[in-house]
């Protein structure tokens, strides 16, 4: 059914063209109203829609199809890149401790919560004797890492810092890598990481050999 | 001051564009420092000669073919001088270039990282890459007890084996010349010698270091305060670096001044744990009540020698210090004759001198400073220097011209003869021109043994040469003539061409001399601080109250240079100090530094508060600490006594003296310094006379302290007497208030 309405005042002088629709006419009071909704409400559509919904809790419930994680049990597995509590990493080769105690990462720490100190040792070497990072302080910046000379000091993905005491996780060997799970030990590849380009970008040194 | 400078002509030099006014005597480098031009340098050190083997400072001379090297150069007048050039910058790129060939990069670990000279120059360069090379070799570290050296890091600069001839004087260190192996050995290995401390802290880089402090910290994590040496009169400026409220160590502004093994090693005696000890603080002040005599030791403070005089004028204590006494005494007699309350002499104008007399002390162990400057002039100047004294010194035989030995005892015929000696062709007063004239020559030389000729031959050798110091030691300070020793140096300070340098024997002696109204004998009941007393206040934390160390307290001293020097808190301290103590007995005054400006205008010192002393040196090298004190004219009067029969000095014989930079209670209390065995050290003859021998234990008594020690034989002594060191003994070791020389009496 189509009606031509002419609108006298529109400019554009051109006609408009309106379909009206067939609504039926508007439940006045309470008994038809309510007719109303029952009948839209169980027809066939809401089952159309539950349907998927129904599929996927089956498959969930009993064909494995899960995605949740089951945190604390289970964890994801974190980018290089986070910025979490720190690692000491080891040479591969001997398995002592990269650190060389230059204290440039106590001396770049941001927030002031490295503390170390250092001896001569019997091999003349220089021995880190004591070294903590107050996590209490710390803020995560990665300029430690960065710094490090020896990629001694580098973020490892452990993001809970909960504990009973402030002390716990924050002496050098609670972040060494621990001597039997050396093999494991990964090189770091976020923040302050040698680049990808740096064997090519090295200057050698002329050797009189 | 410097005698050089004043036959030094004016002249104008032009350096890169600037004019600049300076002395015919100034190297171009000095020139250019004193204003402002920036020349660099990697083997110059001020204070001793130009060194010239690093090539670095090479500046371009207008009409002069070639590289100049301006720290060696002098500069004539109207000189127009380029330091900056694209070809020059060259020059110095090469030379660091070829510093770095092989060092090994440990900078990471290194202990002159951060403050490093071949590090700063490096960069400075913009050496980035290596393009020489030579083959490395294996150089093991070698430990030399004090310091260490790692061949592989030193640049051959030289600058350590110049301090060790120049200044220390020790002469331990040579240089092993060949070429790319070329490296600096010690001669004298056998000897830990403390003095090559000075050696190392001028190494430009990690080489030479002290093995103690090796790789226990970066220099950046150490606050470095400001302060003054505690161990000798000599009150030398130094840096206490300190972290976690710890010292770690010692350093200087090595560029101008040095430091002698105790000064630098030495510096752990703080008195440490302690608390404010309610229950002794009113025992003190009940003691102070009750007490008619405060004894106390001359290392303290002039603001706490200020307090405890102020106690006296308030309370009429008799103040009885026996290490200052002496020397006050000896003070006022020889101002009474010099007309002036201070000597003449200082260790600049004693480093300057061409001619030096050291009279009445064992210098090289009782100042090392002293000793030090003696050195410089002896190298640099090629200065005369006599050592007179009853004791032989083998330790100053390198820089003693001729030694003259006097009899024990004889010192006031000494002095006598001197200055006869020393006055005969000048102009002098009638009085003492009688007195002198009235001398028997002849007698006095026969019992002090001093032939006439050989101080004929001294100043004979003193002839057509100027800039003369004398020297004094502290045996003459509690002579039973000292009174009469003293008119007749003053009357050596007045008329002849001599400077005088009384050696004030112990820490700020000269302070407590000049702040304080002392009493010679004790009364009843003596408090003591930091000496021996019926109750006792004392910074080794083994009296009756605990009292705070010299590097635990701020305030001045008086050094021998006639300075008053201000010495910061080091290390921390909870205990009471002496200002509770005079607040308590109702001197009022909020902290002790408060008295800083009221030190007695009288004695030379000024009006100004704590906070307003400078410390520091500025470019040219002038130091810039505390304030010189005003010597005060005094009203001369010129009495002198007959020349006393001298006392029979026979038999065994000791001499109280400290060896190897020990100086008292606080060096044995350090953990580099401290020495568990202590030796009564004499030579064959002398174990011949007291019927001892080598390794038994003796027993004998000196200034009421009865002494166990082992009889040690010393091939470097001769004849009858023997050291006696007293350094191990604590609050007793201030008892002091006797001639040096005494007869040993065996306790069987
Ligand atoms: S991450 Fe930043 S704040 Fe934390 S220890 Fe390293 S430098 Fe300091
Ligand atoms: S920066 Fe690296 S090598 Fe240096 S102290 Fe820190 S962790 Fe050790
Ligand atoms: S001496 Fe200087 S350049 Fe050499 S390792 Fe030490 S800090 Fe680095
Ligand atoms: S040890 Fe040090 S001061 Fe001595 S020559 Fe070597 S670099 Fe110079
Ligand atoms: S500073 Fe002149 S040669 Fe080294």
């Amino acid at each position: 059914m189509h009606e031509e309405i002419i609108h006298t005042n529109n400019t554009s002088k051109e006609k408009q063209n309106y379909t009206m629709l067939e609504l039926g006419s508007t439940p006045a009071y309470g008994w038809p109203a309510f007719k109303q909704v029952v009948k839209r409400s169980l027809s066939r559509e809401l089952f159309v829609g539950l349907w998927l919904t129904i599929k996927e809790m089956g498959k969930t419930l009993f064909l494995g199809g899960k995605h949740t994680t089951q945190y604390p049990f289970e964890k994801l597995p974190i980018s290089p890149r986070y910025r979490a509590i720190h690692n000491m990493l080891r040479l591969l080769e001997s398995g002592h401790y990269r650190c060389i105690g230059c204290g440039l990462c106590e001396k770049i720490c941001i927030s002031n919560c490295i503390a170390m100190e250092t001896r001569y040792d019997e091999n003349q070497r220089k021995e880190v004797s004591e070294y903590t990072i107050n996590f209490g302080r710390c803020i995560y910046c990665g300029y430690c890492a960065e710094v490090c000379p020896e990629l001694a000091i580098v973020h490892g993905g452990r993001y809970e810092t909960a504990s009973e005491q402030r002390a716990s996780f924050s002496l050098f060997d609670d972040m060494l890598t621990p001597i039997d799970v050396l093999k494991q030990q990964q090189e770091f590849a976020g923040f302050g990481s040698v680049s990808p380009n740096a064997d090519a970008a090295i200057k050698k040194t002329p050797l009189a050999y | 001051m410097d005698i050089r400078e004043n036959r030094a002509q004016k002249i104008n030099v032009t350096i890169d564009g600037k004019v600049c006014e300076a002395t015919t005597d100034d190297t171009i480098l000095r020139i250019a420092r004193k204003n402002g031009v920036y020349i660099p340098t990697m083997c110059y050190l001020s204070k001793v000669e130009p060194i010239a083997s690093c090539r670095m400072c090479v500046v371009e001379v207008e009409g002069v073919e070639g590289a100049i090297l301006s720290c060696q150069a002098r500069a004539t007048d109207g000189a127009v001088i380029t330091t900056k050039s694209s070809n020059l910058h060259k020059q110095r790129q090469n030379i660091m270039k070829l510093y770095n060939v092989n060092h090994p990069l440990e900078c990471g670990v290194c202990d002159k990282s951060g403050e490093c000279d071949l590090q700063n120059k490096t960069l400075e360069f913009g050496v980035n890459t290596q393009s020489f090379t030579a083959k490395d070799m294996s150089r093991p570290v070698e430990n030399w007890g004090f310091v260490s050296y790692d061949p592989a890091l030193c640049i051959m600069c030289e600058k350590c084996v110049r301090v060790a001839n120049e200044i220390t004087g020790n002469e331990a260190l040579q240089i092993s010349t060949g070429g790319y192996k070329s490296s600096i050995v010690n001669v004298k290995k056998d000897f830990n010698d403390a003095s090559l401390g000075e050696s190392a802290a001028v190494c430009p880089v990690g080489a030479l270091v002290s093995t103690d402090f090796k790789y226990t910290s970066n220099s950046w994590e150490l606050d470095k305060i400001p302060a003054t040496c505690a161990h000798c009169s000599s009150g030398c400026s130094l840096y206490y670096e300190v972290k976690n409220d710890k010292i770690y160590r010692v350093t200087n502004d090595f560029e101008f001044r040095s430091l002698c093994g105790a000064g630098r090693f030495g510096f752990d005696f703080a008195n440490e744990n302690t608390s404010k000890d309610n229950e002794a603080f009113h025992k003190a002040i009940t003691a102070f009540r009750e007490a008619d005599t405060i004894t106390f030791s001359s290392h303290i403070t002039n603001e706490e020698a200020l307090i405890l005089q102020k106690l006296k004028e308030k309370y009429n204590y008799r103040l009885v210090c026996d290490e200052a006494y002496g020397y006050q005494q000896f003070l006022k007699a020889f101002g009474s004759v010099s007309g002036e309350s201070l000597y003449g002499a200082n260790l600049e104008s004693l480093s300057n001198s061409k001619g030096i007399i050291v009279l009445g002390g064992r210098i090289n162990d009782d100042n090392p400073m002293v000793k030090y400057h003696i050195t410089m002039a002896s190298k640099r100047n090629r200065a005369r220097v006599a050592y007179m004294h009853p004791i032989e010194d083998s330790n100053i035989s390198n820089i003693v011209t001729q030694f003259i030995k006097y009899e024990v005892g004889s010192e006031e015929g000494v002095a006598a003869l001197l200055a006869n000696a020393l006055l005969q062709d000048k102009e002098l007063p009638q009085g003492l021109r009688d007195f002198l004239n009235d001398l028997d020559i002849g007698n006095i030389s026969a019992e002090s043994n001093i032939g006439e000729e050989e101080l004929a031959a001294l100043v004979q050798s003193l002839d057509k040469k100027e800039g003369f110091t004398l020297v004094i030691g502290s045996d003459l300070y509690n002579h039973p003539r000292a009174v009469q020793i003293a008119k007749l140096i003053g009357a050596i300070q007045k008329y002849s061409s001599f400077d005088v340098l009384l050696v004030p024997p112990f820490t700020n002696a000269l302070g407590v001399a000049l702040i304080c109204t002392l009493d010679e004998k004790v009364g009843n009941y003596t408090v003591g601080y930091n000496a021996v007393g019926d109750f006792e206040l004392s910074c080794l934390g083994e009296g009756d109250l605990d009292m705070p160390a010299l590097n635990q307290q701020e305030g001045t001293f008086t050094t021998i240079d006639k300075r008053v020097v201000p010495t910061n808190v080091a290390s921390s301290y909870n205990g009471y100090v002496l200002n509770d103590i005079a607040n308590a007995l109702d001197l009022k005054s909020i902290y002790t530094i408060d008295y800083t400006s009221k030190l007695p205008v009288k004695a030379g010192f000024k009006a100004m508060a704590f906070d307003e002393l400078p410390f520091g040196f500025d470019i040219a090298g002038v130091e810039h600490r505390g304030y010189l004190l005003v010597s005060k004219p005094i009203k001369a009067i010129e009495i002198f006594e007959e020349i006393e029969e001298i006392p029979a000095y026979d038999g065994a014989i000791i001499y109280r003296c400290n060896l190897n930079g020990q100086f008292g209670m606080l060096s044995n209390r350090t953990k580099a310094l401290k020495q568990d065995e202590i030796y009564l050290k004499g030579s064959v003859q002398f174990a011949i006379v007291s019927k001892i021998s080598d390794g038994d234990e003796v027993e004998y008594i000196v200034d009421g302290i009865k002494y166990k020690r082992i009889f040690k034989l010393d091939s470097s002594l001769k004849g009858t007497i023997a050291l006696h060191q007293n350094y191990d003994m604590g609050l007793s070791s201030t008892l002091v208030s006797s001639y040096r020389f005494s007869h040993l009496t065996l306790e069987q």
